[in-house]
Protein backbone atom coordinates (compact mmCIF):
# COMPACT_ATOMS: atom_id res chain seq x y z
CA UNK A 1 0.00 0.00 0.00
CA UNK A 2 2.99 2.88 1.07
CA UNK A 3 4.56 1.45 -1.98
CA UNK A 4 2.19 2.12 -4.14
CA UNK A 5 -0.04 4.78 -2.70
CA UNK A 6 2.64 7.12 -1.45
CA UNK A 7 1.36 7.21 1.95
CA UNK A 8 -0.49 5.55 5.22
CA UNK A 9 -3.66 3.99 4.64
CA UNK A 10 -4.49 6.35 7.37
CA UNK A 11 -3.86 9.43 4.76
CA UNK A 12 -6.16 7.75 2.10
CA UNK A 13 -9.18 7.16 4.71
CA UNK A 14 -8.56 10.86 5.89
CA UNK A 15 -9.02 12.08 2.27
CA UNK A 16 -12.07 9.69 1.79
CA UNK A 17 -13.78 10.96 4.96
CA UNK A 18 -13.12 14.82 3.96
CA UNK A 19 -13.37 14.80 0.25
CA UNK A 20 -16.97 13.83 0.47
CA UNK A 21 -18.50 16.50 2.50
CA UNK A 22 -16.41 19.07 0.09
CA UNK A 23 -18.33 17.39 -2.51
CA UNK A 24 -21.92 17.42 -0.95
CA UNK A 25 -21.00 21.48 -0.31
CA UNK A 26 -19.82 22.08 -3.84
CA UNK A 27 -23.17 19.71 -5.05
CA UNK A 28 -25.85 22.39 -3.00
CA UNK A 29 -23.94 25.21 -5.39
CA UNK A 30 -23.87 23.34 -8.60
CA UNK A 31 -27.69 23.19 -8.41
CA UNK A 32 -27.95 27.28 -7.87
CA UNK A 33 -28.74 29.55 -10.59
CA UNK A 34 -25.45 31.63 -9.54
CA UNK A 35 -23.62 28.76 -9.61
CA UNK A 36 -20.85 29.57 -12.08
CA UNK A 37 -20.11 33.07 -10.74
CA UNK A 38 -19.59 31.03 -7.09
CA UNK A 39 -17.56 28.65 -8.75
CA UNK A 40 -15.23 31.05 -10.71
CA UNK A 41 -14.90 33.05 -7.24
CA UNK A 42 -14.12 30.43 -5.80
CA UNK A 43 -11.85 28.70 -8.25
CA UNK A 44 -10.02 32.32 -9.14
CA UNK A 45 -9.65 33.06 -5.12
CA UNK A 46 -6.16 30.86 -4.85
CA UNK A 47 -5.23 32.03 -8.21
CA UNK A 48 -4.99 35.66 -7.53
CA UNK A 49 -3.55 35.05 -4.57
CA UNK A 50 -0.57 32.83 -5.88
CA UNK A 51 0.09 34.12 -8.61
CA UNK A 52 -0.89 38.00 -8.46
CA UNK A 53 -0.73 39.10 -4.92
CA UNK A 54 1.81 37.83 -3.70
CA UNK A 55 4.21 38.00 -6.33
CA UNK A 56 2.83 41.68 -6.29
CA UNK A 57 3.93 42.34 -2.61
CA UNK A 58 7.08 40.15 -3.36
CA UNK A 59 8.22 42.30 -5.73
CA UNK A 60 7.47 45.36 -3.70
CA UNK A 61 9.36 44.00 -0.66
CA UNK A 62 12.11 43.76 -3.10
CA UNK A 63 12.50 47.09 -4.40
CA UNK A 64 12.29 48.41 -1.30
CA UNK A 65 15.47 46.55 0.09
CA UNK A 66 17.29 47.71 -3.01
CA UNK A 67 16.15 51.26 -2.31
CA UNK A 68 16.27 51.45 1.78
CA UNK A 69 18.84 48.90 2.30
CA UNK A 70 19.68 48.27 5.81
CA UNK A 71 16.71 50.51 6.85
CA UNK A 72 13.99 48.64 4.96
CA UNK A 73 12.18 47.61 7.87
CA UNK A 74 11.51 51.61 8.29
CA UNK A 75 9.77 51.58 4.51
CA UNK A 76 8.47 47.94 5.16
CA UNK A 77 6.30 48.37 8.85
CA UNK A 78 4.66 51.04 7.65
CA UNK A 79 3.74 49.84 4.02
CA UNK A 80 2.43 46.80 4.95
CA UNK A 81 0.48 48.06 7.98
CA UNK A 82 -0.94 50.86 5.37
CA UNK A 83 -0.85 47.90 2.45
CA UNK A 84 -3.19 45.93 4.70
CA UNK A 85 -5.77 48.56 5.74
CA UNK A 86 -6.17 49.60 1.97
CA UNK A 87 -6.17 45.65 0.96
CA UNK A 88 -9.18 45.22 3.76
CA UNK A 89 -10.99 47.99 3.81
CA UNK A 90 -10.94 49.13 -0.29
CA UNK A 91 -14.86 49.05 -0.55
CA UNK A 92 -15.09 51.87 1.55
CA UNK A 93 -11.75 53.46 0.80
CA UNK A 94 -12.91 53.20 -3.27
CA UNK A 95 -16.41 54.02 -2.33
CA UNK A 96 -17.40 51.31 -4.51
CA UNK A 97 -19.59 49.69 -1.77
CA UNK A 98 -21.48 53.04 -1.29
CA UNK A 99 -24.42 52.33 -3.73
CA UNK A 100 -25.76 49.30 -1.43
CA UNK A 101 -24.80 51.22 1.50
CA UNK A 102 -26.48 53.84 0.95
CA UNK A 103 -29.65 52.11 -0.30
CA UNK A 104 -29.75 49.86 3.76
CA UNK A 105 -28.01 52.86 5.58
CA UNK A 106 -28.76 56.25 4.16
CA UNK A 107 -25.42 57.52 5.15
CA UNK A 108 -21.81 57.43 2.88
CA UNK A 109 -18.60 56.34 2.76
CA UNK A 110 -17.32 59.87 3.09
CA UNK A 111 -14.02 60.44 4.25
CA UNK A 112 -12.58 56.77 4.02
CA UNK A 113 -9.81 57.79 1.31
CA UNK A 114 -8.71 61.01 2.84
CA UNK A 115 -8.81 59.31 6.65
CA UNK A 116 -6.45 55.98 5.06
CA UNK A 117 -4.21 59.16 3.55
CA UNK A 118 -3.78 60.36 6.89
CA UNK A 119 -2.87 57.06 8.27
CA UNK A 120 -0.56 55.93 5.92
CA UNK A 121 1.24 59.87 6.12
CA UNK A 122 1.30 58.85 10.26
CA UNK A 123 2.26 55.61 9.89
CA UNK A 124 5.26 56.61 7.75
CA UNK A 125 6.29 59.76 10.42
CA UNK A 126 6.23 57.33 12.85
CA UNK A 127 8.82 55.31 11.24
CA UNK A 128 10.89 58.41 10.19
CA UNK A 129 10.76 59.40 13.04
CA UNK A 130 11.88 55.96 14.91
CA UNK A 131 14.62 55.93 12.30
CA UNK A 132 15.68 59.27 14.13
CA UNK A 133 15.93 58.30 16.92
CA UNK A 134 17.71 54.91 16.08
CA UNK A 135 19.99 57.05 14.76
CA UNK A 136 21.17 59.47 17.11
CA UNK A 137 21.09 56.84 19.97
CA UNK A 138 24.17 54.63 18.03
CA UNK B 1 13.66 18.16 -16.05
CA UNK B 2 12.39 21.03 -13.47
CA UNK B 3 11.40 24.01 -15.68
CA UNK B 4 13.05 27.28 -14.76
CA UNK B 5 12.11 29.84 -12.17
CA UNK B 6 9.85 29.49 -8.72
CA UNK B 7 9.86 25.38 -9.99
CA UNK B 8 13.87 25.96 -8.96
CA UNK B 9 14.32 25.53 -4.87
CA UNK B 10 17.07 27.89 -5.69
CA UNK B 11 14.72 30.75 -6.80
CA UNK B 12 13.11 30.84 -2.90
CA UNK B 13 15.90 32.81 -0.79
CA UNK B 14 14.03 33.71 2.33
CA UNK B 15 16.15 32.80 5.39
CA UNK B 16 12.89 32.46 7.53
CA UNK B 17 11.13 29.89 5.29
CA UNK B 18 11.09 26.42 7.64
CA UNK B 19 8.75 23.68 9.09
CA UNK B 20 8.63 25.81 12.47
CA UNK B 21 7.74 29.12 10.91
CA UNK B 22 5.04 27.25 9.09
CA UNK B 23 3.91 25.41 12.22
CA UNK B 24 4.23 28.98 14.41
CA UNK B 25 2.11 31.03 12.07
CA UNK B 26 -0.50 28.21 11.45
CA UNK B 27 -0.95 27.57 15.00
CA UNK B 28 -1.73 31.23 15.71
CA UNK B 29 -3.94 31.06 12.80
CA UNK B 30 -5.98 28.05 13.57
CA UNK B 31 -6.63 29.40 17.13
CA UNK B 32 -8.19 32.25 15.30
CA UNK B 33 -10.18 30.74 12.38
CA UNK B 34 -11.17 28.27 14.78
CA UNK B 35 -13.27 31.22 16.78
CA UNK B 36 -14.12 32.60 13.44
CA UNK B 37 -15.24 28.97 12.20
CA UNK B 38 -17.32 28.46 15.26
CA UNK B 39 -19.12 31.73 15.41
CA UNK B 40 -20.06 31.52 11.76
CA UNK B 41 -21.57 28.55 12.14
CA UNK B 42 -23.36 29.69 15.53
CA UNK B 43 -24.74 32.56 13.31
CA UNK B 44 -26.22 30.43 10.74
CA UNK B 45 -27.82 28.74 14.01
CA UNK B 46 -29.17 32.54 15.30
CA UNK B 47 -31.15 32.90 12.15
CA UNK B 48 -32.75 29.65 13.03
CA UNK B 49 -33.41 28.07 9.75
CA UNK B 50 -36.00 25.65 10.84
CA UNK B 51 -38.33 27.93 11.71
CA UNK B 52 -40.80 28.64 8.49
CA UNK B 53 -39.50 32.12 6.33
CA UNK B 54 -36.11 31.57 7.86
CA UNK B 55 -34.53 29.69 6.06
CA UNK B 56 -31.90 31.31 2.98
CA UNK B 57 -29.80 28.33 3.03
CA UNK B 58 -32.16 25.68 1.56
CA UNK B 59 -33.38 23.13 4.41
CA UNK B 60 -33.32 19.98 2.48
CA UNK B 61 -29.19 20.90 1.12
CA UNK B 62 -28.45 22.28 4.71
CA UNK B 63 -26.20 20.45 7.39
CA UNK B 64 -28.81 19.02 10.49
CA UNK B 65 -27.61 21.47 12.94
CA UNK B 66 -29.76 23.85 14.76
CA UNK B 67 -30.89 24.27 17.91
CA UNK B 68 -33.31 27.09 19.86
CA UNK B 69 -31.67 30.06 20.37
CA UNK B 70 -32.07 31.76 23.49
CA UNK B 71 -32.54 35.02 24.50
CA UNK B 72 -31.45 35.15 27.87
CA UNK B 73 -28.60 37.21 27.31
CA UNK B 74 -29.55 40.44 25.70
CA UNK B 75 -25.52 40.48 23.61
CA UNK B 76 -25.50 37.07 22.74
CA UNK B 77 -25.44 38.01 18.44
CA UNK B 78 -23.42 41.00 19.19
CA UNK B 79 -20.77 39.14 20.87
CA UNK B 80 -21.11 36.35 18.62
CA UNK B 81 -21.10 38.21 15.26
CA UNK B 82 -18.61 40.89 16.67
CA UNK B 83 -15.81 38.18 17.30
CA UNK B 84 -16.68 36.19 13.96
CA UNK B 85 -15.95 39.51 11.81
CA UNK B 86 -13.41 41.13 14.19
CA UNK B 87 -11.04 38.28 14.81
CA UNK B 88 -11.86 37.49 11.33
CA UNK B 89 -10.23 41.09 10.52
CA UNK B 90 -7.35 40.20 12.83
CA UNK B 91 -6.59 36.36 10.94
CA UNK B 92 -6.22 37.99 7.27
CA UNK B 93 -2.49 39.00 8.33
CA UNK B 94 -2.03 35.44 9.91
CA UNK B 95 -3.19 33.73 6.67
CA UNK B 96 -1.60 35.67 4.16
CA UNK B 97 2.13 35.48 6.00
CA UNK B 98 0.95 31.50 6.51
CA UNK B 99 0.07 30.72 2.61
CA UNK B 100 3.65 33.14 2.23
CA UNK B 101 5.46 30.89 4.20
CA UNK B 102 4.50 27.81 2.29
CA UNK B 103 4.10 29.26 -1.02
CA UNK B 104 7.65 27.21 -2.62
CA UNK B 105 5.21 24.24 -2.16
CA UNK B 106 3.07 25.33 -5.16
CA UNK B 107 5.65 25.29 -7.39
CA UNK B 108 7.28 21.84 -6.20
CA UNK B 109 8.41 19.48 -9.24
CA UNK B 110 7.46 17.28 -9.88
CA UNK B 111 3.58 18.22 -9.00
CA UNK B 112 2.66 14.68 -7.64
CA UNK B 113 5.46 12.04 -7.31
CA UNK B 114 2.87 9.42 -5.84
CA UNK B 115 -1.37 9.32 -5.99
CA UNK B 116 -1.10 10.18 -2.12
CA UNK B 117 0.87 13.20 -3.07
CA UNK B 118 -1.61 14.21 -5.45
CA UNK B 119 -4.34 13.70 -3.15
CA UNK B 120 -3.13 15.72 -0.75
CA UNK B 121 -2.41 18.78 -3.28
CA UNK B 122 -5.66 18.77 -4.21
CA UNK B 123 -7.27 18.81 -0.50
CA UNK B 124 -4.66 21.81 -0.13
CA UNK B 125 -6.20 23.29 -3.52
CA UNK B 126 -9.80 23.66 -1.75
CA UNK B 127 -8.02 24.77 1.39
CA UNK B 128 -6.47 27.87 -0.45
CA UNK B 129 -9.41 28.41 -2.32
CA UNK B 130 -11.62 28.24 0.37
CA UNK B 131 -9.89 30.09 2.86
CA UNK B 132 -9.33 33.25 0.97
CA UNK B 133 -13.12 33.20 -0.93
CA UNK B 134 -14.56 32.98 2.49
CA UNK B 135 -12.24 36.21 3.99
CA UNK B 136 -13.01 37.99 0.04
CA UNK B 137 -16.67 37.52 0.28
CA UNK B 138 -17.20 38.20 4.34
CA UNK B 139 -14.92 41.61 3.99
CA UNK B 140 -17.05 42.96 0.81
CA UNK B 141 -20.33 41.67 2.48
CA UNK B 142 -19.37 43.91 5.59
CA UNK B 143 -18.54 46.56 3.35
CA UNK B 144 -21.49 46.58 0.88
CA UNK B 145 -19.93 45.96 -2.13
CA UNK B 146 -21.68 42.83 -3.89
CA UNK B 147 -19.90 43.11 -7.04
CA UNK B 148 -19.64 39.31 -6.81
CA UNK B 149 -23.47 38.84 -7.73
CA UNK B 150 -23.98 35.54 -6.26
CA UNK B 151 -25.83 34.99 -2.87
CA UNK B 152 -23.51 36.07 0.05
CA UNK B 153 -25.34 33.96 2.55
CA UNK B 154 -25.53 30.64 0.75
CA UNK B 155 -21.58 31.06 -1.10
CA UNK B 156 -20.44 31.81 2.03
CA UNK B 157 -21.92 29.02 4.23
CA UNK B 158 -20.99 26.58 1.78
CA UNK B 159 -17.46 27.91 1.46
CA UNK B 160 -17.40 27.37 4.99
CA UNK B 161 -18.21 23.58 5.04
CA UNK B 162 -15.82 23.56 2.11
CA UNK B 163 -12.72 25.25 4.06
CA UNK B 164 -13.32 23.93 7.75
CA UNK B 165 -13.60 20.24 6.11
CA UNK B 166 -10.27 20.96 4.67
CA UNK B 167 -8.98 22.50 6.98
CA UNK B 168 -9.35 19.70 9.83
CA UNK B 169 -7.98 17.36 6.87
CA UNK B 170 -4.84 19.56 6.56
CA UNK B 171 -4.53 20.25 10.35
CA UNK B 172 -4.39 16.03 10.80
CA UNK B 173 -2.18 15.30 8.10
CA UNK B 174 0.05 18.22 9.10
CA UNK B 175 0.05 17.38 13.14
CA UNK B 176 3.13 15.51 13.02
CA UNK B 177 5.39 17.89 10.89
CA UNK B 178 3.97 20.38 13.46
CA UNK B 179 4.95 18.37 16.50
CA UNK B 180 8.90 17.59 15.36
CA UNK B 181 9.60 21.21 14.44
CA UNK B 182 8.65 21.87 18.06
CA UNK B 183 10.24 19.48 19.84
CA UNK B 184 13.34 20.17 17.79
CA UNK B 185 12.91 23.91 17.49
CA UNK B 186 11.27 24.44 20.91
CA UNK B 187 7.97 26.14 20.71
CA UNK B 188 8.91 29.88 21.04
CA UNK B 189 12.73 29.76 21.46
CA UNK B 190 12.90 30.60 17.80
CA UNK B 191 11.57 34.05 18.62
CA UNK B 192 14.53 34.71 21.10
CA UNK B 193 17.21 35.06 18.57
CA UNK B 194 17.48 39.10 17.12
CA UNK B 195 18.47 39.81 14.29
CA UNK B 196 22.36 38.81 14.70
CA UNK B 197 21.44 35.34 15.45
CA UNK B 198 18.76 34.80 12.83
CA UNK B 199 19.65 31.36 11.02
CA UNK B 200 17.61 29.58 8.72
CA UNK B 201 16.03 26.03 10.30
CA UNK B 202 18.05 23.08 9.44
CA UNK B 203 17.31 21.46 6.07
CA UNK B 204 14.39 19.95 6.05
CA UNK B 205 14.74 17.21 3.54
CA UNK B 206 11.37 16.83 1.86
CA UNK B 207 9.43 19.54 3.43
CA UNK B 208 11.07 21.82 0.55
CA UNK B 209 10.36 24.96 2.76
CA UNK B 210 13.73 25.68 3.85
CA UNK B 211 16.14 27.60 1.60
CA UNK B 212 18.66 25.89 0.04
CA UNK B 213 20.42 29.37 -0.51
CA UNK B 214 19.23 31.83 1.44
CA UNK B 215 19.99 35.62 1.21
CA UNK B 216 20.84 37.33 4.75
CA UNK B 217 18.25 37.92 6.83
CA UNK B 218 16.42 41.71 6.88
CA UNK B 219 13.90 40.59 9.55
CA UNK B 220 14.10 37.71 12.70
CA UNK B 221 11.44 35.16 13.32
CA UNK B 222 10.30 37.77 16.03
CA UNK B 223 10.54 40.42 14.10
CA UNK B 224 8.50 38.88 11.75
CA UNK B 225 5.40 37.76 14.10
CA UNK B 226 5.52 41.64 15.70
CA UNK B 227 4.88 42.97 11.79
CA UNK B 228 2.11 40.52 11.37
CA UNK B 229 0.80 41.20 14.35
CA UNK B 230 0.92 45.04 13.98
CA UNK B 231 -1.08 44.33 11.17
CA UNK B 232 -3.79 42.58 12.92
CA UNK B 233 -3.82 44.94 15.56
CA UNK B 234 -4.53 48.33 12.85
CA UNK B 235 -6.74 46.28 11.34
CA UNK B 236 -8.92 45.55 14.60
CA UNK B 237 -8.55 49.12 15.72
CA UNK B 238 -9.73 50.32 12.38
CA UNK B 239 -12.87 48.44 12.59
CA UNK B 240 -13.75 47.65 16.53
CA UNK B 241 -15.22 50.55 17.43
CA UNK B 242 -18.42 50.54 15.38
CA UNK B 243 -18.94 46.43 17.10
CA UNK B 244 -18.51 48.65 20.49
CA UNK B 245 -20.21 51.23 19.57
CA UNK B 246 -21.24 54.18 22.05
CA UNK B 247 -18.52 56.60 22.09
CA UNK B 248 -15.71 54.34 20.69
CA UNK B 249 -17.93 54.32 17.71
CA UNK B 250 -15.89 57.38 15.87
CA UNK B 251 -12.52 55.98 17.03
CA UNK B 252 -12.72 53.69 14.43
CA UNK B 253 -11.29 54.89 10.86
CA UNK B 254 -12.33 52.95 8.45
CA UNK B 255 -15.20 50.88 10.05
CA UNK B 256 -17.78 51.35 7.73
CA UNK B 257 -20.73 52.01 10.29
CA UNK B 258 -18.34 54.48 12.33
CA UNK B 259 -20.63 57.71 11.51
CA UNK B 260 -22.37 58.90 14.66
CA UNK B 261 -25.44 60.69 12.99
CA UNK B 262 -27.17 63.08 15.25
CA UNK B 263 -28.37 63.55 19.34
CA UNK B 264 -32.05 62.84 18.27
CA UNK B 265 -33.25 60.03 19.85
CA UNK B 266 -33.63 58.51 16.77
CA UNK B 267 -30.13 59.10 15.10
CA UNK B 268 -28.25 55.36 15.09
CA UNK B 269 -27.36 53.56 12.87
CA UNK B 270 -30.00 52.32 10.21
CA UNK B 271 -30.03 48.64 8.48
CA UNK B 272 -32.52 48.84 6.16
CA UNK B 273 -33.86 52.39 4.64
CA UNK B 274 -37.86 52.71 4.76
CA UNK B 275 -37.32 54.38 1.30
CA UNK B 276 -34.88 51.36 0.50
CA UNK B 277 -37.25 48.98 1.36
CA UNK B 278 -40.74 50.78 -0.59
CA UNK B 279 -42.38 51.53 2.99
CA UNK B 280 -44.40 54.76 1.99
CA UNK B 281 -46.46 57.16 4.39
CA UNK B 282 -50.06 55.91 3.38
CA UNK B 283 -48.72 52.35 4.20
CA UNK B 284 -47.89 53.46 8.36
CA UNK B 285 -50.61 56.33 8.59
CA UNK B 286 -54.12 56.38 10.48
CA UNK B 287 -55.05 53.24 8.81
CA UNK B 288 -53.03 51.30 10.03
CA UNK B 289 -53.69 48.05 11.60
CA UNK B 290 -51.38 45.11 13.07
CA UNK B 291 -52.85 41.72 12.41
CA UNK B 292 -52.75 39.14 15.00
CA UNK B 293 -53.56 35.67 13.61
CA UNK B 294 -54.08 32.20 14.96
CA UNK B 295 -55.94 29.59 13.10
CA UNK B 296 -58.35 31.80 11.28
CA UNK B 297 -58.66 33.87 13.84
CA UNK B 298 -57.61 37.33 13.13
CA UNK B 299 -57.25 40.24 15.86
CA UNK B 300 -56.56 43.85 14.16
CA UNK B 301 -55.07 46.33 16.42
CA UNK B 302 -54.35 50.38 15.43
CA UNK B 303 -51.58 52.37 17.03
CA UNK B 304 -53.41 54.00 19.39
CA UNK B 305 -54.90 50.49 20.57
CA UNK B 306 -51.11 49.27 21.14
CA UNK B 307 -49.95 52.15 22.86
CA UNK B 308 -53.44 51.63 25.48
CA UNK B 309 -51.97 47.89 26.33
CA UNK B 310 -49.19 48.12 28.68
CA UNK B 311 -46.02 49.62 27.91
CA UNK B 312 -42.77 48.04 28.76
CA UNK B 313 -39.13 49.67 28.72
CA UNK B 314 -35.93 47.49 27.43
CA UNK B 315 -32.41 48.58 27.15
CA UNK B 316 -31.58 46.44 23.87
CA UNK B 317 -29.10 46.17 20.85
CA UNK B 318 -29.26 45.57 17.47
CA UNK B 319 -26.69 43.64 16.41
CA UNK B 320 -25.78 43.13 12.32
CA UNK B 321 -24.54 40.23 10.85
CA UNK B 322 -21.99 42.68 9.31
CA UNK B 323 -20.51 42.86 13.14
CA UNK B 324 -21.68 46.56 13.95
CA UNK B 325 -23.64 46.57 16.92
CA UNK B 326 -25.97 49.59 18.33
CA UNK B 327 -27.64 49.87 21.85
CA UNK B 328 -31.15 51.80 22.40
CA UNK B 329 -34.15 52.15 25.19
CA UNK B 330 -37.15 51.09 23.49
CA UNK B 331 -40.55 50.85 24.61
CA UNK B 332 -43.57 48.97 23.46
CA UNK B 333 -45.62 45.84 24.32
CA UNK B 334 -44.35 42.45 25.04
CA UNK B 335 -44.61 39.97 22.63
CA UNK B 336 -46.05 37.68 25.52
CA UNK B 337 -49.10 39.83 25.94
CA UNK B 338 -50.02 40.01 21.81
CA UNK B 339 -49.18 36.18 21.79
CA UNK B 340 -52.33 36.02 24.97
CA UNK B 341 -54.33 38.90 23.26
CA UNK B 342 -54.11 36.47 19.84
CA UNK B 343 -55.19 33.60 22.46
CA UNK B 344 -52.10 31.78 21.35
CA UNK B 345 -51.14 28.85 22.98
CA UNK B 346 -47.89 28.79 25.78
CA UNK B 347 -45.02 27.67 23.70
CA UNK B 348 -46.06 28.60 20.43
CA UNK B 349 -43.53 30.23 17.95
CA UNK B 350 -44.84 32.74 15.38
CA UNK B 351 -43.37 34.55 11.82
CA UNK B 352 -44.14 37.88 11.62
CA UNK B 353 -44.57 39.72 8.47
CA UNK B 354 -43.35 43.33 7.26
CA UNK B 355 -45.16 45.57 5.51
CA UNK B 356 -42.33 45.97 3.39
CA UNK B 357 -42.49 45.27 -0.66
CA UNK B 358 -39.28 44.61 -1.28
CA UNK B 359 -35.76 44.45 0.01
CA UNK B 360 -34.46 41.46 1.91
CA UNK B 361 -36.08 39.50 4.89
CA UNK B 362 -39.75 40.57 4.73
CA UNK B 363 -40.39 38.59 7.54
CA UNK B 364 -38.88 35.97 10.16
CA UNK B 365 -40.07 33.87 12.79
CA UNK B 366 -39.05 33.72 16.73
CA UNK B 367 -39.32 30.45 18.37
CA UNK B 368 -41.15 30.25 21.92
CA UNK B 369 -38.59 30.82 24.18
CA UNK B 370 -37.85 34.50 22.16
CA UNK B 371 -41.93 35.46 22.42
CA UNK B 372 -41.99 34.40 26.13
CA UNK B 373 -38.65 36.82 27.32
CA UNK B 374 -40.13 39.54 29.35
CA UNK B 375 -37.76 42.30 27.07
CA UNK B 376 -39.13 40.83 24.23
CA UNK B 377 -41.14 43.67 22.09
CA UNK B 378 -43.13 45.32 19.57
CA UNK B 379 -41.57 48.23 20.11
CA UNK B 380 -43.57 51.57 19.75
CA UNK B 381 -41.16 53.93 20.73
CA UNK B 382 -37.12 54.08 20.95
CA UNK B 383 -35.35 56.74 23.12
CA UNK B 384 -38.85 58.28 24.42
CA UNK B 385 -39.69 59.17 21.18
CA UNK B 386 -42.07 57.64 18.02
CA UNK B 387 -39.95 55.33 16.00
CA UNK B 388 -39.04 57.35 12.76
CA UNK B 389 -39.87 55.59 9.66
CA UNK B 390 -36.70 54.30 9.48
CA UNK B 391 -36.53 52.22 12.26
CA UNK B 392 -39.95 51.03 11.50
CA UNK B 393 -42.73 53.10 12.27
CA UNK B 394 -45.34 52.39 13.52
CA UNK B 395 -43.97 49.22 15.24
CA UNK B 396 -41.27 47.01 15.10
CA UNK B 397 -39.87 43.78 16.75
CA UNK B 398 -36.93 43.85 19.77
CA UNK B 399 -35.47 41.01 20.86
CA UNK B 400 -32.73 39.64 23.10
CA UNK B 401 -29.46 38.39 21.29
CA UNK B 402 -31.70 38.03 17.96
CA UNK B 403 -29.51 38.54 14.51
CA UNK B 404 -30.55 42.22 13.90
CA UNK B 405 -32.26 41.72 10.71
CA UNK B 406 -34.62 39.64 12.42
CA UNK B 407 -36.12 42.21 14.21
CA UNK B 408 -38.57 42.98 11.38
CA UNK B 409 -39.67 46.52 11.26
CA UNK B 410 -42.76 48.40 9.61
CA UNK B 411 -45.27 44.54 11.64
CA UNK B 412 -47.75 44.75 9.75
CA UNK B 413 -48.85 40.85 10.95
CA UNK B 414 -47.72 38.12 13.27
CA UNK B 415 -48.72 35.00 13.01
CA UNK B 416 -48.80 32.73 15.64
CA UNK B 417 -48.38 28.70 15.49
Amino acid sequence: MRARYGASPLHLLAHLIVLPLVAFALLQIVERADAPRILIWLGLSAVVHDLVLLPFYGLLDRLEQRAAGRAVNYVRVPTLVSGLLLLVFFPAISGKGEGAFHGVSGLDYDGYLARWLLITAALFALSGAAYLLRGSRS
Amino acid sequence: MTPPGPFRPRFWRSPLRGPWLTAALGSVLLVLVAVVAATGFLSHTAYQPDLPGNAIVDRGADLPLSFAWPAGFAYLYAVTQGLHVNVGLVAIPFLLAKLWSVIPRLFAWPPAASPAQGLERLSIALLVSSAVFEFVTGVMNMQYWYAFRFNFVVAHYYGAIVFVASLVLHVALKTPVILRAYRERGVLKPLRDDLARTRPEPDDEHGGLVAPSPADPTLSRRGLFAVVGAGSLALLLANAGETIGGPLRRLSPLAPRRQVIGPGPNDFQVNKTAEGAGVTPDMTGTGYRLALRRGGREVLLSRADLLAMDQHTARLPIACVEGWTTTQEWTGVRLADLARAAGAAAGASALVRSLQPRGVLGRASLNAGQLGHPDALLALKVNGADLSPDHGYPARIIVPGLPGVHNTKWVGAIEFA
